[in-house]
């Protein structure tokens, strides 16, 4: 119940600041802000309360880890939410997070392949890590697409009246900028930790191959944005395209993975 | 509302040698604003317009033409009349900008917000130009946000600024290239200073002329031999020299870019011939505009504010019929405060030739005062329900309240 609330607020947030991505008035923005914050408490009190039922934290199934990335991603959201300048990001970011806890919303009670047993150390850590990797990336990838659209409509110089209340392309880089730092640095934690969980239980390299190279495969593409960004200086659209790319095919292979491996984090038991 | 009148001498009925002698303040008028008078002044670069009520629009003319030296006949032909309803919606239309040069500017309303400091610290205005004075801004409040009418920038200048605030962001936190001291520039380097700007840089082959810009614009002469590295070190770059051949081009950008770590520069090119290579745009980053991007766009944006206009006059006519409304009470209360003068009037004639005892006396007159009350309140209270011109003379007509009343409204 308290998720479909929920994911109610988060739509109708989302809502409120397509409104104020048009409209620009004070008083809806005023509605959305508070209407975010209620989602998000939601939010987290029913998360809370799924990890107080499974007695660990709730990331057992897709759909658990897809509600995780959507928590965080969120989190990462309210100061930008609450920055006039960026306020407008959420008209693109919230409708995102709304029709995903709402297809994952009716699977969230389902525990998946993972049992009990695994939740050690380094699982949580893992998992964790790997999830908030994930979540900058999805924030990352919002702000990429609202900065190529922005970008589009400076190079044909007419600036419409809703494109006027889009961030300044170098304040979305830079926002891009760390989210892809930290997001980065988040998931190379979270492959060392999941090397260590997998370790310490002893599990055959055979087992969780493919995984393995899904998961380097989404590093790779993420540490050449990172190298681009940083030692090459590939700032603002490029960034913003490889962001995306990566993004989108993060999301094949996590679909792709717990299509063709639906217990793949419940190897380490049974192998 | 026929009580006020306006004078204007503007941009379209006079040239600038009129407008210019014609800059006046209230103070000027204090001299022929009497008791209940009341007198506004404006002057601005584009025009100079006085607003009365309760003095005579000759007496008005006259303290201009003695004000301005100009004789009678050529003030007369160089200046729109504007009187009652008229005058009211000319006073809103002006705060708006939609009298304006450019239509829709907002320089205007902190003109004549200006000027209305000046009157009400001379002591020229009272209670009805006070009143026309704040719905002016009300309505001019009402047409900027309810319309798209300023929204957009209407000068190439402004345009460019309004480009590097997309890219940028804050214009304080960049540094900005002038190249060339000419008078489009200059503008442009104004605009961006006006928008904070700090750090201005000044490059143009004669250096005495750069050093003479960078002097009124508070930049940074710059050598011409140092474009390269003011290229690679600034942000926006606003160029337009007399140069008949490119001055910045594809291989120079290149290297500036590189040198920059592809950093992100905008360059707006309002030269003709054109300064920059437009191969020098498709740089990785580089942003390129010239004039003729800009003046389509701007142009663009002329023809959206002309149609915004409709939407903004609409917004002045209901504001006028409100002002209007409130007119009309004023006029309509003054005839409940005569009605009820004369019911005085009345009492103290009926009660002056009887002879009847004090006690007697203030027993009936205490009858006959509720009993017209009671019957004017029924008038009363019709006039502040309908307080329509008709209905104020008509009662003023039973009750033969003033004769000139109809002379003094018909104006």
């Amino acid at each position: 119940m308290i998720i479909r609330i929920a994911i109610l607020f988060y739509i109708l947030t989302g809502i409120g600041f397509i409104m104020y991505l048009f409209w620009r008035d004070s008083r809806i923005v005023l509605v959305s802000r508070g209407l975010f914050l209620a989602s998000i408490a939601l939010h987290v009190i029913h998360t809370l309360f799924l990890g107080g039922q499974m007695n660990h934290v709730p990331l057992a199934s897709p759909a658990q880890a897809t509600n995780m990335i959507v928590l965080l991603a969120s989190l990462v959201f309210v100061p930008f939410i609450f920055r006039k300048q960026t306020a407008v990001l959420g008209a693109f970011f919230l409708p995102v997070a709304g029709f995903s806890l709402g297809m994952i919303g009716p699977h969230l009670d389902e525990s998946g392949g993972m049992a009990p047993a695994l939740s050690q150390t380094w699982y949580p850590l893992h998992t964790v890590s790997v999830i908030a990797g994930e979540a900058l990336f999805a924030v990352a990838f919002v702000v990429s697409v609202v900065y190529l659209i922005h970008e589009r409509i400076i190079r044909k110089g007419y600036l419409h009246w809703t494109a006027s209340g889009l961030p300044p392309l170098k304040l979305l880089d830079r926002i891009l900028s760390v989210c892809l730092g930290a997001g980065f640095v988040s998931i190379t934690a979270g492959m060392i930790f999941g090397a260590l969980w997998a370790s310490s239980l002893g599990v055959e390299l055979s087992h969780i191959g493919a995984k393995i190279s899904a998961g380097a495969a989404m590093w790779m593409v993420f540490a050449f944005s990172i190298h681009q960004r940083f030692a090459i200086r590939w700032s603002g659209g490029r960034t913003a395209v490889i962001t995306i790319a990566g993004f989108v095919f993060m999301v094949l292979l996590f679909i792709g993975m717990n299509m063709a491996y639906p217990e793949s984090h419940g190897i380490g038991l049974t192998g | 509302m026929n009580r006020i009148g306006c004078i204007s001498v503007n941009y379209r009925s006079a040239p600038v040698e009129i407008r210019e002698k014609l800059f006046v303040n209230p103070q000027d008028f204090q001299c022929i604003c009497a008791r209940d008078a009341e007198i506004y002044a404006l002057a601005t670069c584009n025009r100079t317009e006085v607003y009365w009520t309760g003095i005579e629009e000759r007496a008005v003319l006259e303290r201009m033409e003695a004000l301005s030296g100009i004789p009678g006949e050529t003030l007369l032909k160089s200046c729109e009349i504007f009187r009652g309803e008229e005058a009211i919606k000319h006073l809103f239309a002006v705060a708006s900008g939609l009298d304006s040069l450019v239509i829709g500017e907002n320089q205007i309303l902190g003109q004549v917000k200006d000027a209305y400091r000046a009157a009400l610290a001379a002591g020229t205005t009272s209670v009805f130009l006070n009143k026309a004075l704040h719905r002016a801004f009300r309505t001019a409040k009402r047409v900027r946000t309810e319309t798209d009418i300023g929204r957009y920038p209407v000068s190439v200048a402004s345009q460019a600024v309004e480009l590097a605030c997309h890219i940028f962001g804050d214009i304080g936190q960049s540094s900005v290239l002038i190249i060339g001291a000419g008078e489009m520039a200059s503008i442009a380097a104004i605009r961006l200073k006006e928008r904070g700007a700090r750090d201005l840089s000044i490059i143009n082959r004669t250096h005495s002329a750069a050093c003479d810009l960078a002097m009124e614009l508070g930049g940074k002469p710059k050598p011409f031999e140092a474009l390269r590295e003011e290229l690679a070190r600034c942000s926006i770059v606003i160029t337009s020299t007399g140069s008949p051949d490119p001055i910045i081009t594809r291989a120079m950008m290149d290297e500036v870019m590189k040198r920059r770590r592809h950093e992100p520069i905008i360059i707006i090119d309002i030269a003709v011939p054109r300064d920059v290579d437009p191969e020098a745009g498709k740089c990785y980053n580089c942003y390129l505009y010239d004039i003729d991007a800009l003046k389509a766009i701007v142009d663009k944006h002329i023809t959206y504010r002309k149609e915004e206009t409709d939407k903004a006059l609409d917004i002045i006519t209901s504001e006028v019929e409100r002002f209007g409304k409130w007119v009309r009470s004023l006029d309509a209360q003054a005839t409940i405060r005569d009605l009820f003068a004369l019911m005085d009037e009345y009492i103290a004639s009926e009660m002056g030739s009887n002879s009847l005892s004090p006690e007697q006396r203030a027993a009936v007159e205490q009858k006959l005062r509720i009993s017209l009350k009671r019957f004017l309140h029924r008038v009363a209270s019709f006039l502040k329900e309908h307080p329509t011109l008709p209905n104020i003379e008509q009662a003023r007509r039973i009750f033969q309240l003033d004769e000139d009343y109809q002379d003094r409204h018909k104006g």
